[in-house]
Order: structure tokens, then sequence, then C-alpha cells
């Protein structure tokens, strides 16, 4: 083990691991905004837009988020959509989590019982207001713990970028392998800050979920 | 085939409209000379793992023959540089996707290559290289029958190992990967550019040997700078740059820099 | 530069080829998943404290860790202490110890969910504690647990695509073969992601016929 090599690459790392970091957040932000709509789409009346959502899970939840990012980043130009590598990353990201987060809010809606629904349709809210006021509270409850499952995942999954050369945490470990030809210690490296980064993430969600929770 | 084609394009135009407004936009007609000199910066493309020619020093920044070479070529345009790194096997493609201006990255022209891309250079000769780990029991060509060749996936020697018979080939993705996995012993030898490999004997002390292939016709290959097609005023100032390093000596100099002589 | 799927047919034979080593590598991963998944929440739950300790510190390492990681560490960093495994065999035990990790958590819950009174009985009829929660806690608390197992195995089929970056020939990087050759990456990877998806598909429909099975069996 080589002490003195990760020492003088350590600031590195650090650089990258803010590039992580980065991806992680942009990507979330429109997973769930992504989700959102998925949601709003996948419990709509309207046939068609149930049709949307229900593709949009489907298509991405059923092919490998990899393969998505390369269709996105070296196959978007063949259709006209020129993206550079993070925001190639942020979007492929951000819309692969979005499809499974649409899950967990759909989930954590459909929990919610039915009859708080009549109930307030009984107290005379429309449709949108019982949802409004009703479910939803309870169900944004609900969410929290599931999704910080997916983000826990989403900040693994930033390592995929590395393959379409966005130079974060896994492809700056791989870049040093390149020189130093010592590939044990620069993923030990880039796995500690992953830990730090997730357990960090992970200790947020656990407070928030108390939070929301003790209400 | 047509209208399948053109109905995923369709499809997905229309689905990620609002991700297009984010792309640059840019007329197809005009030469790229003029956009790199509007922008202000040509982007180089490289491997990243391809020492001496290509690699990330201790400080994260990708330096060797090639950068130096692109940076001078980018300082005679007038503009800044741009150094990129990516997958080898995906290279060409991230070109012909407009991710980067040119390829400075040690590859060999080939008439495959030119099918779909331009070459400037040639800017210094390779050759083919076959190396296994000292002490093993493979003397020539014809040892290497039933064995494991390791080989970088779309490098000519990928190819040309493809073609002979009874060898067992597995692709890596570069260069650092077939030196570990010989070192290893995971595989027999390996087969690639020369150069490198000698210097990282001679820097690092790595305990292999080139097999004699003196014998093996056409293995001598030039490396160019790929830019993409139908870019005439692009190839024109790129090669007046080259050949003005050439002949000033800067050249040289970096030569004796990264690779310790003319490789020309 | 437009698009031309009349390229695909020629690489049609590869592309069959790497989705059978993709339906391969997926099914020997998630056998690897499920029983690991078992064995560990065994382990977790019951096992001392000094077997129990070193187990999680190794579920936390694997669960705070891209799979990207573990698998360049199994395969590249593994055989600088001597441990030399083939790309396959590497792609497969990172896959699958990595899903055995996320399928103990589920499972630990599983058996904490069936009634304690169960083990309590099964110990009273003479079964010793192994044979209590191998006959008796176990079976029950996996039926219990088949849907959300289900889910980890599908995202597993999703995952095994990184074995590619190992220089396992299946499906991705036969894509990546063929576009090495022809430049051509939104055909090859829309085809790929086409394959995927029908094995995804399958895979879903096999689990859901188990689920249905267990239900009956119930």
């Amino acid at each position: 083990m080589d002490f003195d090599l990760i020492l003088r690459v350590f600031p590195y790392f650090l650089q990258a691991a803010v590039v992580t970091i980065e991806l992680s957040v942009y990507s979330t932000a429109l997973g769930l905004v992504c989700a959102a709509l998925g949601t709003f789409a996948r419990l709509s009346r309207h046939k068609m837009l149930r049709a949307i959502g229900t593709t949009y899970v489907s298509v991405i939840r059923g092919t490998p988020a990899l393969i998505q990012l390369f269709i996105l980043y070296f196959g978007g130009p063949q259709i006209g959509i020129q993206l550079d590598a993070f925001e190639a990353g942020v979007i492929g990201l951000g819309v692969n989590i979005g499809a499974y987060m649409t899950e967990t809010m759909r989930g954590a809606i459909i929990a919610v019982d039915k009859g708080q629904t009549e109930a307030a349709r009984t107290l005379g809210l429309s449709r949108t207001q019982a949802m409004r006021k009703v479910v939803l509270p309870q169900a944004a409850r609900l969410m929290v713990r599931p999704l910080g499952v997916n983000i826990n995942a989403q900040i693994k999954g930033t390592a995929l970028v590395a393959a379409i050369s966005v130079v974060e945490l896994t492809y700056t470990a791989q870049r040093y392998i390149g020189s130093t030809y010592k590939p044990f210690e620069m993923f030990l490296l880039a796995g500690a800050l992953y830990m730090v980064i997730i357990y960090v993430v992970g200790i947020c969600v656990t407070y928030l979920d108390r939070k929301v929770a003790l209400k | 085939m047509k209208t399948i084609s053109n109905l995923f394009k369709s499809a997905l135009a229309a689905g990620v409209m609002v991700v297009a407004t984010l792309g640059v936009s840019q007329s197809v007609q005009a030469d790229e000379l003029d956009t790199i000199k509007e922008n202000g910066v040509m982007r180089i493309a490289m491997s990243g793992a391809y020492p001496p020619f290509n690699f990330v020093n201790e400080q994260n920044e990708v330096v060797g023959f090639d950068p130096a070479i692109g940076a001078e070529i980018a300082k005679r345009l007038g503009v800044e540089v741009e150094v990129v790194t990516t997958a080898w096997d995906g290279i060409i493609g991230g070109l012909l996707a407009n991710k980067y201006d040119a390829i400075v990255g040690s590859m060999s022209i080939t008439d495959e290559r030119k099918k779909v891309v331009d070459f400037v250079g040639p800017y210094y000769r390779m050759s083919r290289g076959i190396f296994v780990k000292q002490g093993s029991d493979v003397a020539d060509l014809a040892g290497l029958e039933g064995r494991k060749i390791g080989v970088t996936l779309g490098e000519t020697h990928e190819q040309w190992a493809q073609e002979q018979e009874g060898w067992e080939v597995r692709t890596y993705k570069g260069l650092p990967e077939l030196l570990l996995e010989l070192d290893n012993g995971r595989i027999d030898a390996i087969v690639t550019d020369d150069i490198p490999v000698l210097l990282a004997i001679r820097e690092n002390g790595n305990a292999i040997t080139q097999l004699d292939t003196s014998g093996l016709a056409g293995v001598a290959d030039q490396a160019g700078i790929a830019i993409r097609k139908g870019n005439p005023e692009l190839h024109k100032a790129m090669q007046a740059a080259l050949d003005a390093i050439q002949e000033d000596g800067t050249y040289l100099a970096i030569a004796e820099e990264w690779v310790g002589g003319d490789i020309r | 530069m437009g698009l031309d799927f009349a390229v695909v047919p020629e690489y049609l034979d590869r592309l069959l080829l790497g989705s059978a080593w993709t339906i391969g590598i997926t099914l020997a991963a998630a056998a690897l998943s499920f029983f690991g998944g078992i064995l560990f929440a065994v382990i977790a739950l019951y096992a001392p404290a000094f077997v129990r300790w070193p187990f999680k510190a190794f579920a936390w390492l694997f669960m705070g860790t891209p799979l990207l990681l573990q698998l360049f560490l199994i395969y590249f960093g593994l055989i600088q202490i001597g441990i030399d495994l083939p790309a396959v065999v590497a792609g497969v035990i990172g896959l699958g110890l990595h899903f055995a990790v996320y399928n103990s958590d589920i499972i630990q819950a599983g058996i904490r969910a069936v009634d304690n009174g169960q083990y309590e009985a099964g110990r009273t009829l003479g079964l010793s504690q192994a044979q209590t929660i191998r006959k008796i806690v176990v079976p029950q608390a996996v039926r219990a647990v088949v849907p959300p197992i289900g889910n980890n195995m599908i995202a597993l089929l999703k995952d095994s695509a990184l074995v590619s970056v190992i220089g396992v020939t299946e499906l991705t990087l036969s894509s990546q073969l063929a576009i090495s050759k022809t430049f051509r990456p939104f055909e090859f990877y829309l085809a790929a992601a086409a394959c995927y998806y029908v094995i995804n598909l399958a895979l879903e429909a096999g689990l859901h016929r188990i689920e249905r099975r267990i239900q009956v069996a119930r």
C-alpha cells in the first residue's frame, strides 16, 4: 500500500468528490421533478396521460442506466441533441431516477387510506382539494424514507458517468490508475469518499424522517 | 428502414425538445475553423491512459506528448486548448458526435478510419509490438497459438489480433489494464504500439520483454490527428501549424521531453 | 450523421450471443444473491458477535460504495493480493454479493415479521435452534418477501451491464464492439436497450409466476 501516493493525490480526489456531489444534487432535483410529473400522469384520469406515465416508468426501469447514458451522450447528436458530458450525466441520471421515484411517490399516495379521500369528498372537498389537503401531506411523510433509498442509489449511480468521461470520483480513480498502476489504492480512496457522502446523506434522511414522523 | 428511423427521430425529437435547447446549436455549412476561432478554444480528445503520449500526472492534469502537440497547434491557431479524456473505444464516436474538435491521441491512420474522419499529419511513427512476461515460454509468433492475447478495444492491433489463427483474444479498455493483466499473468501476451511499453519498461522496470517480430510485414503505422470530415479550412490550418512546429524545432523539443528522442 | 438501422442485422448474432451471456450472468448472480441473502440475514440475526460484527462491517462497505467500484476492486484489485478470478466469475461474484447484501436487509425484516411463537413452537417440538431457523422461520420469511427480492433481481439484470467494464462480452460490450467497427452508437445502443427490455419483460413474467405459485402454496 502506497500511503504517500494516497496523500499526494487526496486533494484531487476531494475535488472529484465535489463533482460527484454536484451530479447527485442536480440529477436528484431533476428526478424529483420527473417523478412529480410521472406520478401525476400515472394517477391521472386521462387515458393518454396514464399511458405516457406507464411507458416512461416501464422503459426507463426496463433498460440499464448505462445504456440510457450512452444513447443520450453518444447517440444524441445523431438526432440533433448536443450535450456536454456533465449535462448528459445530469439529464440521463435524473430522468432515470425519476422513473424509480415515480413508483415511490405513487406507492406512498396509494398507501394513504382510500377512506381518507372519501371522507374528504363527503366533507365537500373537491377531488383536487382532497388530494392537496388530505392525501399529499400524509403521503409526503411516507415518502421520505423510500425516497432516501432512491437517493442513496443515485449517489452510487453517479459512478456510471465515468463511462461518458465526466471526471468524477470513479473516473478520477481510473485515470490515476492509468499513470500509477495502483488500482487497489485508487479504488479504496474513491470508495472511502463515496461512503462519507452516502452516510452523511443517510443521516440527514433519517433525521428528516424522524422529524416528519413526529408531527 | 427509412420510415422506422424517421419515426424514431420524430418521437425522440419530441420527447427531448427541452433537452435540446441546452445543447449548442451550430450551422452545418460553416467550416469548423471559424467556429473554433469564434469560441476561442479547440477541444482535443485522448484516452488519458497512454503514457508517455497522454496520461494524468499526480496533479490530475493531462500531460504528455499528445497534449503538448495539441496545445502547440492551438497556440498557432490563436486559440486556447481544452483537453478531454474519454474511453478509447468511443473516441471516434465522440468526435462524430461533436464532443470535441480533434483527436490528438496517438491514433494510427487507417483506411477504415479515413472513411469516417479526416487526418492531419502524420505526426509520429508507431510500430506494432508483441510483449510477453520475462521468463515466458513463448519465444516467437508461432508460440502464441492457443494463448490468451490482450489488446485494446478499438485499436488497429485488436483487429489484427482477431484475424490471427488460434489466438484467444481478450479486449481491454486501455494500456494500463493490458500491463496490469500481463503482470498478473491473466494473459500471455499483449499486442500494442511498442514505444509506450518500451518506456514503461525503462521507467517502471516492468518485467516484460518484446518478441522479435521483424518478420511481420506492414507493422509500421503513422499516428494522425483526426478531425470531422468536410472541414478543408480547418485541415489546412492545422496541417500548416503542424508543419511549422516540425520545422522550427518545437516538435523535437516536445519529443525529447516526453519520449526521449525523435519519433518521426 | 443521420440514422441507419440497416447496419444492425449484420451484428445481430453477436448481440444475441451477448444477450445469452447477460441472461446467464444475471441468473447465476441472482441465485448467489438469493442464497447469500438468506445466509447473511441469518448471520446478522443469530450469529455470535465475533461473526456478526465483521459481517456488518462488510455489509456497510458494500452498501456505501458503487457497484462499479466493487467490480473494479474485485477484478483488478484482488489479484494484487493473489486472488485471481476470471472476469465472468468476478462479475457474478460482484453482482451476487452486492445484491445479497440488499436481499439480506429485506430477509431480516421478513424473519423479524415471522411470529416469535413459531420459533418457540419449533424449539418446544424438540428442534434445535439451527433446525428451527432452517425449517420453520426462513421458509416463512422468504415467502413473505418474494416481491421485493424480485425487484432486486430486476435491478440486478440492468446492473449486469456494468460487468462490461471488466471485459465480459455481454450485451453492452457486444454493442460497443459493433460500434467500434461501425461508429454508429445510437443504432446499436438502442438495439441493446431493446434486448434488455425484452429480457426484462421475460424476467418480470417469470417472477410473477413464482409469486403466484407461492401465494397458492400458502
